[in-house]
């Protein structure tokens, strides 16, 4: 696996933001699929509810309000935030880079780089080594990983095997050049045979007449050719076997005891994949935090998401050593194991604001 | 391992009656053999059989004798 090691970063501050729009998924689809097969789903998945963002609001707005309030929370000079990224699947025009978009309306200094990155749940950790390498080999102080995903805007509503298990949300996450030593490290892994497992084939360029009627594919959902497959088989095949192999390897490599940790944020994929990941990494169960009861499979954000809905409220100094992991598309997984400060873990916003500026012009 | 264990772990991982699956039986026909049995399929053949599963594996079992001729 590819290991990285970074002793001058620091994680600053984590902020998260979801849709107002709270849909519970008995009430929205007990009549559609029938009450037995909500139930079962929400037993394995542990997904009882998640929110859904409106027509115009995109992961973007998710992530631009987070960013604010993890501005201002803690006093940056945004002159000297360097660095936008943003992660995301779900971005806002095929181009620009929606990071251009977010350095215009957070009022980003020119000195400053930004660019978006393609990857979905493994797209946090991902972040955290670009941008501790960004921040090592520049001469700005401050970073922002932004990320998000509006996935139930290209989800199927007859798709049974995933119209019920994302949640829209956002993220910001802010670096610093350390003062004092900090220990991030990191370890990474991809298989792209496996680029087929999650995917939306058309809207790229590689198949650019796909079909926009919905049609059954071979496992009985009905979706377009513009809209998420997940072979659930074989992601769940893929994350059992090597996920914990990675997490094992990391841990024997770092010498590190696995009461090291306070908290293991596994990405919030459902539930009974998380508890064979748990299992088969030997976690202990009570340093498990799980938000996907409540916000559904949030995709790129689950991990930062996670880490507000346990810590956000905590209000007084404390640091936390966490292992976070990353799987899915691509596919790819990685590790990212940190140091915050349980106050600079901002508690999760509502909001429906949108960036109106954005719309099409034909001017 | 013996059949009848074989069996009555597959019944177990399919939420099956005791007795209630037999070796030459299609496994299209099976009502319980749906995607989250599929899920504890590669779990039981990873945690009793110390073996890997794969989805291309699991689309070439016909019969309940492939899954069992394959736990070895």
């Amino acid at each position: 696996m590819i290991r990285s090691a970074f002793e001058n970063i620091r994680i600053a501050g984590i902020a998260a933001a979801v849709p107002k729009n709270r849909e519970i998924l008995s009430e929205r689809y007990n009549d559609l699929f029938g009450e037995e097969s909500v139930r079962a789903f929400s037993k394995t998945t542990g997904v009882l509810e998640r929110r859904v963002a409106k027509e115009e609001q995109t992961a973007s707005d998710l992530a631009y309000v987070s960013a604010k309030h993890v501005i201002r929370e803690n006093s940056v000079d945004k002159e000297k935030i360097g660095i936008c990224i943003f992660i995301s699947q779900t971005p806002d025009y095929r181009f620009p880079s929606t990071a251009c978009v977010l350095h215009r309306r957070l009022e980003l200094p020119k000195d400053c780089i930004a660019f978006d990155v393609n990857l979905g749940c493994s797209g946090y950790v991902y972040g955290i080594q670009i941008i501790s390498s960004l921040l090592q080999s520049t001469n700005c102080r401050y970073g922002l990983l932004l990320a998000g995903d509006t996935l139930n805007k290209v989800i199927s509503p007859q798709d049974k095997s995933s119209c019920m298990l994302f949640g829209d949300s956002g993220c910001a996450t802010l670096f610093e050049k350390a003062d004092r030593p900090t220990a991030i490290a990191t370890a990474y892994r991809t298989d792209g045979r496996g680029f087929q497992a999650i995917i939306t084939p058309s809207g790229g360029y590689r198949n650019p007449n796909g079909s926009h009627e919905r049609v059954k594919w071979a496992d009985g959902n009905e979706r377009s050719d513009y809209e998420l497959y997940m072979n659930g088989v074989e992601v769940f095949s893929f994350t059992i076997s090597e996920v914990p192999a990675m997490i094992n390897e990391f841990m024997e490599d770092s010498r590190i005891g696995r009461d090291s940790f306070d908290a293991y944020v596994l990405h919030q994929a459902n539930c009974y994949i998380l508890n064979q990941v748990a299992k088969r990494s030997r976690l202990p169960k009570d340093k498990l935090p799980i938000s996907m009861d409540r916000y559904g499979n949030t995709s790129v954000t689950s991990i930062p998401l996670t880490l507000c809905d346990r810590y956000g409220a905590l209000n007084e100094d404390g640091e936390k050593r966490i292992l976070s992991c990353g799987f899915g598309v691509g596919l790819s997984w990685g590790i990212a194991a940190f140091t915050v400060n349980q106050k600079e873990i901002l508690p999760i916003v509502e909001t429906d604001d949108f960036f109106k500026e954005g719309a099409v012009s034909h001017d | 391992m013996e059949e009848s264990k074989k069996l009555a772990l597959l019944e177990e991982a399919f939420e099956m009656e005791e007795g209630e699956l037999k070796a030459d039986m299609e496994l299209d026909g099976i009502d319980d053999y749906n995607s989250m049995a599929k899920l504890a399929l590669i779990v039981m053949m990873n945690d009793e059989c110390g073996k890997q599963l794969t989805n291309e594996q699991i689309k070439g079992f016909n019969k309940v004798q492939d899954i069992l001729d394959y736990m070895g």
